[in-house]
């Protein structure tokens, strides 16, 4: 009876998918056939999600691994190759799998797949996942549809977790196959709707249907093929001369002229990650809370959406997104540009703000460094290669960064490894006692209410205390031609190309 | 000629182990970390240790010199620190387009250079040697680059008589190879054949003004034989020596036309491995130059025992 209602839900999520819901493109009847080419704005460096670490391999991984968990366009966690689950208590989380799915290389996925997946993503000495999946003390093998995930302690960000490149299943076979090379080449190693066919680095990225998808009458296209062009300009290019049917994104000055075109389609939602700067509450001059605030008082986010951005975006209060359940649209600590205000509070110094030599950026920094001048503080801009610039702002050697988030499903990943005392991302070196505490406590409750509750109050505070300057979210957007359907928008930024049909 | 050729390979190996010495400090010792490079999003001070550990970047330099020195000895460069490709593998892949671009550049500069040197030095003073000394010194200061977004702007991107960047490999369609790589090579090329225009003017010259050339024009040999059988012939010895150093430093000059052209060869490998602090993939780019210059040297001095049979290495 149980397993019914799944398959009509999973049935009635489908239909939902194609009938135009939010974030959903019209559609009609889909055809099959056809392939569609994907612009990547970077060469991966790696189909294994075990040691993947860029927004693009994601993305690919979506069409050719399955995870535990989905989301929908709204972020609720959906069943993936976890069929039903049960969280026994806070530490015990039992999961009943799909039955009869089937990996591209013939063999069976099962409950002791999702215990060697995790296994492997927990142990292997170059994994990534590791931090991931720390929570996770074992994986219990009830059956073969049955598992029960054992933890060490209360993770209410578990699911979330599992949605992406740490509850990704693959092929133990296609990874024993495929030895020391398995990360270049992973034939058959994926139970995704599109399997692997071959990769020649910097040229093209080549998946072809899979003909026993294990959800019914998809995929539509016979196949995907991606291309990395690493620069925005080659890809609006790329886009109107046909050589690329879809690509994440282009320079925010070419939007308007996409969307006057009726060749195309262009349409966007707020993504999950954050903008702004990073202020070392470590080191002079902002160890000093007053200049940190007359920082976040004389830049206007306004002004930078408006004429760096050309208003492709949302202007960020805080670092939880519109998108999220989180998201508290009242907390406007910090709104417009206010140069009197940050006046009163602090002026007449002196910082260093680090970036990269990208032409957007420069012109975000000389944007800045003029509100700033309003005020009375000098922001000097140092641009630096890439390498250098990251690994100064993360040994906080740094006055100012310009350093953005990509964001995560879960709002815990958007807090706390950016503002918890010692946390990863807390270039910042800022701590304060009572945001630990609601951050803490948000880990590991389960209550959605008190969830958002903590949430609130630490996001306040947060931007009251001013270790990071935050002005926009960014955009998750459809950009392809207009004989690409049924596209739905995500914003996790991943281009989902299951039920994407051409027409 | 068989011992001289043995000797000067064996020279090679000392200056291949300064330059490895060299390359290893320059690219270790630099700010960055290929560890948060490689991590991105997902760095922890954990994930990180676990790279380098993995990478053996914990030891010190000298151990992990030796290490990756001692793999060297065996023909093995490594693999990339980013992609885990094996170098000799991410280098052979690009090998292609570097060496297409690399051939017709230098196609292109000689077949600029030797005819206008030419005929500047024959016709000294005239219009046509006018033209072709503008020609060197536009050639000589104008950068690779320029050039490049010069020819991109008017002739892709305005008449639309080439594409713009992207490579197509010889065997896979050779006229759409062709068409792709002309603009690149010509922005490559033209330094250098306005260097070898020059070499060959001045060359060309002093051979004319020789003892035996009156004696050729005394015997009766038409001027035009006088002048491309006797005197060329003894004129491009110059001309071989900035060659050789040309065909050296493919590599080199390719790094700036490949990133303007967006060419995927061993030039943007190394831009995008030096970016990534790719530790082992810049250091088998860089002793893959180092040996191409070497390379080139011992071949110009073979050619010049054929140039001149008075070079003899016996």
């Amino acid at each position: 009876m149980r397993r019914t209602i799944v398959v009509v839900l999973c049935l009635l999520m489908a239909a939902a998918c194609g009938g135009g819901q939010n974030g959903t493109s019209q559609s009609t009847t889909p055809k099959n056939g056809g392939s569609a080419t994907i612009a990547l704005e970077n060469e991966l460096r790696t189909l294994d999600p075990l040691d993947s670490s860029l927004l693009v391999e994601r993305e690919v991984f979506y069409n050719m691994y399955d995870s535990l968990f989905t989301i929908d366009p709204k972020l609720v966690i959906k069943p993936g190759l976890v069929k039903q689950w049960d969280v026994a208590d806070p530490v015990t989380y039992k999961f009943t799998l799909q039955s009869g799915v089937k990996f591209h290389d013939g063999t069976p996925f099962d409950a002791q797949s999702v215990k060697d997946n995790v296994t492997r993503y927990k142990t292997a000495a170059n994994s990534r996942r590791k931090s991931d999946l720390a929570s996770v003390d074992t994986v219990e093998v009830v059956d073969s549809t049955h598992v029960t995930f054992h933890l060490k302690k209360a993770d209410a960000t578990l699911l979330a977790t599992l949605v992406d490149r740490a509850g990704m299943m693959l092929s133990m076979a296609a990874l024993k196959a495929g030895g020391q090379n398995f990360s270049l080449s992973p034939v058959g190693a994926g139970s995704g709707p599109f399997q692997f066919v071959e990769w020649k680095r910097n040229d093209h990225l080549t998946l072809k249907k899979n003909a026993t998808y294990w959800k019914p009458g998809l995929p539509h296209l016979d196949g995907l093929t991606y291309r990395a062009i690493p620069d925005v300009n080659a890809i609006l290019a790329a886009l109107k001369t046909g050589d690329i049917d879809v690509a994440r994104t282009i320079s925010s000055k070419d939007v308007a002229g996409l969307k006057a075109d009726s060749n195309f389609v262009y349409r966007d939602m707020p993504a999950l990650g954050f903008n702004g700067m990073e202020l070392n509450t470590s080191a002079p001059p902002f160890n000093d809370p007053a200049k940190r605030k007359a920082v976040a008082l004389a830049v206007d986010k306004y002004a930078i959406l408006k004429n760096v951005y050309f208003n492709i975006g949302v202007v960020a209060y805080g670092p939880i997104p519109p998108s999220s359940w989180a998201f508290d649209g009242s907390e406007k600590v910090f709104d417009h540009g206010d140069a009197a205000k940050a006046k009163s509070m602090a002026t007449g110094f002196t910082f260093t703000y680090k970036t990269t030599a990208d032409p957007v950026l420069q012109q975000l920094a000389q944007l800045m460094a003029a509100e700033l001048t309003k005020a009375g503080i000098t922001m000097q801009v140092q641009s630096e290669d890439f390498a250098t610039y990251q690994q100064e702002c993360q040994n906080h050697q740094f006055q100012a960064c310009n350093v953005n988030w990509s964001g995560r499903v879960d709002p815990d990943g958007n807090m706390y490894a950016w503002w918890h005392t010692g946390g990863d991302f807390n270039d910042s070196v800022y701590s304060n006692a009572q945001v630990d505490g609601w951050l803490d406590d948000a880990r590991t409750t389960t209550d959605q209410t008190k969830r958002k509750q903590d949430y609130d109050n630490a996001q306040k505070q947060i931007v009251t205390d001013a270790p990071y300057v935050f002005s926009f979210f960014g955009t998750s957007a459809q950009i392809s031609d207009n004989k690409i359907h049924d596209f739905t928008l995500y914003p996790d930024l991943m281009i989902r190309m299951a039920e994407v049909w051409k027409g | 000629m068989t011992t001289y050729v043995l000797r000067r390979l064996l020279l090679m190996l000392p200056v291949a182990f300064l330059v490895t010495v060299g390359v290893f400090l320059l690219i270790h010792l630099s700010r960055g970390d290929p560890a948060l490079v490689l991590l991105g999003e997902d760095r922890s001070p954990q994930a990180i240790a676990a790279i380098h550990h993995e990478l053996g970047l914990d030891q010190p330099l000298y151990v992990q010199y030796g290490i990756w020195l001692g793999r060297l000895a065996r023909g093995d460069l490594g693999r990339s620190v980013i992609t885990h490709q094996t170098v000799s593998d991410a280098i052979l892949e690009r090998l292609p387009a570097t060496l297409e671009l690399g051939v017709v550049a230098l196609l292109w500069s000689l077949l600029v250079a030797i005819p206008l040197g030419t005929i500047a030095a024959v016709r000294r003073g005239s219009v046509a040697d006018h033209l072709a000394t503008g020609f060197t010194v536009g050639g000589v200061s104008v950068p690779n680059f320029f050039i490049g977004i010069v020819l991109i702007f008017v002739l892709s991107v305005s008449l639309h008589l080439f594409p713009f960047g992207g490579y197509v490999p010889l065997t896979r369609d050779p006229y759409e190879s062709l068409r792709h790589v002309l603009l690149p090579a010509i922005a490559l090329g033209t330094a250098g054949a306005a260097i070898n225009m020059r070499f060959t003017r001045s060359s060309m010259i002093e051979v004319l003004n020789h003892d035996f050339i009156r004696t050729a024009r005394a015997k009766g040999a038409s001027w035009r034989r006088v002048v491309f059988a006797h005197a060329l012939k003894n004129a491009l010895i110059p001309v071989v020596t900035v060659v050789g150093l040309q065909i050296g430093g493919i590599i080199e000059g390719a790094i700036v036309t490949e990133t303007v052209f967006t060419w995927p060869g061993v030039g943007r490998l190394a831009v995008e491995s030096i970016f990534d602090r790719d530790y082992t993939v810049v250091q088998g780019i860089v002793l893959l130059a180092a040996f191409s210059y070497m390379f080139a040297n011992l071949l110009v001095d073979l050619v010049y025992g054929w140039l001149d049979p008075r070079i003899s290495y016996a």
